[in-house]
Parts: structure tokens; sequence; C-alpha cells
């Protein structure tokens, strides 16, 4: 998968990807490996810029994160074994960006997601777990990924992926109202926000101000159909922006997400930011 | 002030130490940045620790509720003396009001202190680290998202379908295995299989005697009744089968106790399938049974798929080949699937068999919806309806009578006689059984009065419903005879008496002769013209 035209300028494409500090590019035998990969060849794969991501690299491009649980898959995804210096196998999987949209976020450059090993994260709107999933990859056995979806076909769906994943608190709550939630969940670093519902920015906002800590980070998804039907894209992230802003939810990226279907945009951004001293 | 707040392993009361910070809600924030100056801030009045998880969920559930646990209720009333609680929830606060007299404050800026004290959590409350705030936290929220999805394992349909699937499977081997007995044991003993026509009769009698010399010998009232179990004594002394050596009846008698075996869980799993049917979906069971339902369920994939059906899609589920056949064709579509194997569209005449199916239909789209998707347990509604639909059964029934008996207004509706139509039920009305004279053999032709004294007869006998066999033996022999004089008018009286004849159920005898004088008749016709 080629990388488009980033909206935000800055650093080249070379930052960091096969040879950054740190991480050592592994080759792997690319077996059962998917999302453009095709199997039985010689796989590469090496750290992405965001910690915790890794690209593996044959004739496409596949964005995976290593298993939390190797051998558990989520419903059909395809799994990359490397073999290390020490014959130990690593399992990655592959993250699929059609299927979640923080995946295409990353795919199309975003400049920070914010989410690192070991970090809290909320999650709201986590439907089946499958992104919820990789976030939990992400952030490893420290961090914690606490899940909420309303649903109740789907909410089955997530405890099951949660019973081999300890580090995912399933909740089945309304967003809307974090209070009854309130004691399971302890301050998180981090909010994903993806439920599609015309108050989102209200939910977010309320989540906030329950559970994310000052000086923590966002990302809301924002499907303009969604919110309002008959205004333009633009339109719709212009007000819904705006509408953060005013709940001290700073926005400092927008990514419109060009290879979904429908108009979608992912919104970046800090809560109760430190104020910059003015230099 | 005091602050309730809750946390996985229980229940902490903070006291407010600078009640004065409280009025600038915006700084409020940095007061706990660090430990230090969050200690300084409140400081943990009282905790009470959940004993186990069950005890956790409880209390959780209620407070989701609104309501103060009794746990909480002893907690707040031992410490909270004359001070006011701030909660995170109004509504909480409001009850709590009302019930233990505590006055109650929510506002922003009892939201930010709350933040705060999230935040610092671990160092507030001496005795509950990170390490133990995970598991607690993990485990209660497991159990609360069971208790929120009511996972119960005896509301999965997967297994009505796999049950269903299997009695169809149990039931195909059972006939194989069954004929297999047969067959094998015919070598030795073919009458048997011809004196036991039941299979799994056939089984314990294999079983009992093994070797045919043994029937004599043995008692078999427990299996076969009197009648049958003489005739196999007799049978097994004069039997043509082989010898077989007892190696042999060894492996019979195993597949005999397969068979057996079988047959005994076929039974026990039909009662479970009965007993699963009534706990997942109790309405549809109480409209139309417990194998019907199943059937339904499997056809469907799930209940949940088919609550999604609509009830005339439920009426044609199982039809779907002359369905489909119809629409492509234009022609009418199939009046019923599963649903015709219901003990209502049993009941229903012939003719009423596709309202009643309709109805059926439509009221068991709703019980299967209540099923799937409601909370409920018990079966009112199916039973209710039910009723319903056996009323209107007898209102189509009854339409019918009151218009052959009248109705209140006057003379009952005079129809045109049709000879053709049947009336009642049809074929299941058996002629009666009367001296049959054409096993009787003629010496001499009659004359030709009684011809036509016979003809007469015969024109008012048409009028009847049913004709003798007696006048109608005598139509055919001198029609027979006279055929070749009278054609034009003897012809349709032999036919008709012999199309009748052919409606209703005749004696052997009769079948045996009509065909051969409708040869006759129909050679003669086609010779003549």
């Amino acid at each position: 998968m080629t990388h488009p035209q980033r909206r935000r300028g800055g650093g080249g494409r070379g930052r960091g990807l096969a040879t950054g500090g740190g991480g050592s590019a592994v080759r792997g035998r690319g077996s059962e490996s998917g999302g453009g990969i095709k199997g039985g060849g010689k796989v590469l794969v090496a750290p992405h810029r965001h910690a915790g991501v890794f690209i593996a690299k044959s004739k496409g491009d596949a964005l995976v994160t290593k298993n939390l649980v190797p051998g558990e898959i989520i419903y059909d995804e395809k799994r990359i074994f490397v073999q290390n210096e020490d014959r130990s196998t690593v399992e990655y999987r592959v993250w699929n960006p059609h299927r979640s949209k923080l995946a295409a976020a990353i795919n199309i450059g975003v400049d920070n997601i914010w989410i690192k090993p070991g970090l809290k994260v909320l999650y709201l709107g986590a439907s089946s777990g499958y992104s919820v999933s990789h976030v939990s990859d992400i952030v490893g056995h420290e961090g914690c990924v606490y899940a909420v979806e309303h649903s109740h076909i789907c909410g089955s769906d997530l405890v099951n992926m949660t019973e081999k994943r300890t580090n995912v608190i399933p909740i089945i709550e309304d967003a809307r109202h974090p209070a009854k939630y309130r004691m399971l969940v302890g301050m998180v670093d981090i909010i994903l926000c993806d439920i599609n519902q015309p108050d989102q920015a209200t939910i977010i906002a309320t989540n906030a101000s329950y559970f994310l800590k000052p000086g923590g980070h966002f990302m809301i998804t924002i499907s303009a159909n969604s919110i309002d039907s008959k205004l333009s894209a633009e339109t719709v992230y212009q007000k819904e922006v705006e509408k953060l802003q005013m709940e001290e939810l700073k926005p400092t990226e927008i990514l419109p997400l060009d290879n979904c279907e429908g108009d979608h945009a992912c919104v970046f951004g800090g809560y109760r930011l430190p104020r910059k001293q003015n230099s | 002030m005091l602050v309730l707040f809750e946390t996985p392993g229980g229940f902490a009361l903070f006291k407010v130490l600078k009640e004065g910070k409280l009025s600038n809600v915006e700084d409020l924030g940095n007061e706990f940045m660090t430990a230090e100056s969050a200690r300084k801030m409140v400081k943990l009045k009282a905790f009470d620790k959940f004993d186990n998880t069950s005890e956790a969920l409880e209390a959780v559930a209620k407070l989701l509720e609104g309501t103060p646990s009794k746990g909480l209720r002893k907690f707040l009333k031992a410490n909270c003396d004359g001070e006011t609680l701030a909660v995170a929830d109004s509504k909480l606060g409001n009850i709590i009001k009302e019930k233990l007299k505590i006055d109650c404050v929510h506002n922003n800026a009892v939201m930010e202190l709350l933040r705060g004290v999230r935040s610092q959590l671990t160092e507030l409350i001496s005795g509950l680290g990170d390490n133990d705030l995970a598991p607690m936290s993990l485990g209660l929220s497991h159990s609360l998202a069971r208790y929120k999805l009511k996972f119960s394992s005896d509301k999965v349909d997967t297994m009505i379908i796999q049950a269903i699937g299997l009695l169809d499977d149990l039931d195909k081997e059972l006939n194989t295995y069954a004929m297999r007995v047969r067959e094998w044991y015919g070598w030795h003993f073919p009458e048997l299989a011809k004196i036991v026509q039941d299979n799994i009769l056939y089984a314990k009698a294999v079983k009992l005697m093994g070797n045919r010399i043994n029937a004599a010998k043995l008692d078999f009232s427990e299996i076969l009744s009197d009648e049958v179990e003489a005739d196999l004594k007799e049978a097994s002394v004069i039997s043509m089968g082989t010898e077989v050596s007892d190696l042999d009846l060894l492996h019979i008698r195993e597949l005999c106790d397969q068979v057996l075996s079988l047959a005994e869980y076929r039974a026990q799993l039909y009662d479970y399938l009965k007993s699963r049917m009534n706990t997942i979906a109790p309405n549809l069971t109480a409209l139309v049974g417990e194998l019907v339902g199943a059937r339904l369920i499997s056809h469907g994939g799930s209940l949940l798929n088919l609550s999604k059906q609509p009830g005339s899609t439920v009426q044609i589920l199982g039809a779907e080949k002359a369905l489909f056949r119809a629409l492509k064709t234009k022609h009418a579509t199939p009046k019923y699937g599963l649903i015709y194997h219901a003990s209502v569209v049993g009941q229903a005449a012939p003719k009423h068999k596709g309202k009643i199916s309709r109805s059926l239909a439509a009221k068991a789209a709703l019980a299967i919806r209540c099923d799937a998707l409601g909370d409920g347990q018990d079966n009112t509604m199916g039973v209710e309806n039910r009723l319903k639909l056996e009323a209107r059964l007898r209102t189509l029934e009854g339409r019918d009578l009151g218009r052959l008996s009248g109705s209140a207004k006057g003379k009952p509706k005079i129809e045109v006689y049709d000879k053709d139509k049947k009336k009642g039920s049809g074929g299941l009305i058996t002629p009666a059984k009367t001296y049959n004279a054409a096993a009787d053999s003629f010496l001499q032709t009659p004359k030709v009065d009684s011809e036509t004294g016979v003809k007469e007869k015969n024109d008012k006998k048409k009028k009847k419903k049913k004709a003798d066999d007696e006048e109608e033996a005598k139509t055919e022999e001198p029609s027979k005879k006279k055929s070749k004089k009278k054609k034009s008018e003897a012809e349709p009286e032999t036919v008709e008496p012999a199309k009748k004849e052919k409606k209703k159920r005749k004696h052997e005898e009769e079948e045996a002769e009509m065909p051969a004088k409708e040869k006759s008749e129909k050679k003669k016709k086609k010779s003549e013209v």
C-alpha cells in the first residue's frame, strides 16, 4: 500500500522506517500473511514510526501489530510469523485499514497517534473489538484498554475477545452516561472515539471530564453523513471541531480518510493542554 | 464535606480538607497534580471493601439503577453524620437524601473533585495499589458485562439446531441399521421379517433368541403380543433359513444392541429437545409445538435471524423450491411450508388449511420476536394466540355449517346440484357394504322390459349420493349385452355408475370387475364408432 499525500506536511517518509532507532528489521517467514502480502515469500517486519506498530514488507506493505495473545485471532485476519535469532517465533497480526479507521489514519500518515506501549486508553464504540484488539497489542500488558460498547450483540463478541486479552476491560454501557461505568475506569491517557452519533462531541467531552487526564489526548472519527447529511463534509468537520474546542478538547490534526467509503475524517487532539509560554 | 467515590474494590469516603478551594472550579484540577497536594486537599475517611466479586456486582448493579445497596447504606450511615455528601450521580444523591437524610450535592466542583481523586486514587487510598485495582476492575467488569448481557447458557439456540439435526440423522441411522439387522438375520430366519413389522421389536426379538432354535423355549410376552409370538414359534420350527454359527450370531446381537441403544437415545434426545424448546422459545412452542418450532429455528439459522422474517416468510419456510418455481412460471405460490405440520393446521379441513396457515404464520412471527428479543420467560403470549387461532378455526368451520343449516334471516341457501362436487369429507365416506350381486352368474339374458325398468330405477338412483352395488351390477350386465342394440343411452349410464364407483372406495372384486368391464365397454365403443 503506497502512502498517499499526507495532509500535514512535516517530516519525510523515511523517518525511522526500516532502520529507525532501536528496532531492528527482522526477516520473517511469510506464512499466513496477507493484506497485500503473498504467502510463502520472505517478509520483512520493521517497526513503524509509531511505537508499538510495525510494517510487514514484501510485495506490498501491510500494517501489523505484535499479537498480545499468540495463537489467537479475532475474526480471520492473517498472521505473520517471524523467527528471532534465538529461534523463538514472534507473531504479528495484520491490521486492516478498511476495517479500522485508526489503521487507515496511520496509513495515510498521521503525525502522532499518541498511543504508546504502557498507556491507558478509553475506547468508546468498541464494537466487536477488532480495533480494540490492535490497540491492546500496542499498549501491551502494562497498559490498559477500557472498551465501551452499548450494543449487546457486538458486546458479547467483545466480551469473548476480552476473555483472552487481560488488558482489555469490557464495558457494556451507553457512552453517553460515563457515570454508569465510573467505578470501573481510572484516569486514562487517551480517549479514542468511534461512535458516529450526532452528539458525539458532547459524549467525548463528558467522558473526558470524567476520565481523561489533563494533558491527555484524544482521537475522534467523524462520519459526515452521521452528523448531518444535508451539509457538505468540510462544513460538518468544521462544526465538530468547533464543538470540541468549546469543551477544552483542542484538535491538533484533522485527517480526511480517503480510503473509506463515505466522508470520514479523523481528528486528533489534546485535552487541557498546558498553556504554552509565549517566548 | 465528604466525597463518595466508588472503586472496583469497594466504596471510599473522602473528607475534603480545604473546602475553600472548591469555589474555584478551574484551578481545582491543579490541586491534584501531585500526590502531595492531593493529600492536602482530601483525606480518606473510611473504606468499605467488597468481600467478593458477587457482592461487588450486586452493589454496582444497584448503583447503575440509581439506588444504594444495603452495604452502601450502612457504610454511609456509619460515617456521614452531619456532613454533606458529594456524589457523582444526582439521582443517587436524591435517593440517599430521601432514605438516609444525608444532604447530597452534585455540581461542577464535585466533578472536578472526583476527577482529582480518580487521578490520585492509588496515592490516596493506601493499601489499594495499581496491581490490586486492575484485576478487581477486570473481574468486576466481566461480571457486570455478563449481567448486562444476561449470559445464560440456557438461552443459546444453537443447541436446538444441533439437536434437531441430530434427531434427523439418528432416524436415518436407526433405519439403516434396522434394515441391516433384518437383512442379516433374514439369512437365518427369513419369516421373522414378515411376522414382526416394527424395527425395534424385531431387534429385541433377535437379541432375545439368537438362534431360531431357541425361539420355542423362550418367552416373548414382554416384547411381542401373543398372536405374533405364536406365529414366531411356529415359523421358527419350519423356517427355511440357513444355519449360522455362534460367532455370527454374536455380531448380529451386537448390532441389535446398537439399534436398541440408538432408539433409546433418540427418545432421550427428543425429551431434551422438548425441554430446550420450552426454555428458549416458549411462545413459539405453545403455538406450533416443539418439533415444528425447532425445525423453523433450524431453517432460519438462529432464533434471532428467524425473528427478522415477516409472517409471510414464516408461512412458506421450507417450501422454497415450490415458491420460486411458482414465482418464475407465474403460477400459484405454495400456501404452507414447514408450518403445515403444526397441529393447528393439521386439525383444519383441507379447505381451510391455507387460511389457518397464514394466520398461524402471522402469530408465530410475533411469538418468535417475543422469544428472541423480549425479556419474558413465560409462554402467556403463545397460549393466548393459540386460543385465538383455535377460535378462528372454529369460526371458519362454523361458516360452512351455517351455510347449510340456515341463518337467522331465512331459508338456507339452496345450492345448485352438481353431481361431481364433493360433499362432506370427500373420500372418507365409505360406501355401505351390501350384497354383491356381481359375483352371481346369470343363466339367461333379461328381457327388454326389465331393462327399461332397470333404467328407470337407475335414473332415480342417480339422485342419491351412493349407488347400490346390486343395480350397478344389473345395469352392467344388461347394458353389456344390449350395448349393441342401444348404444348411446346404455353407454353413458354404464359409464356414469362406473365413474361414480371410481370415486369411492371399492371392494377388491369390484375393482377387478370394473376395469375389465370398462375395458370391454370401451372396446365396444371403439368398435361401434
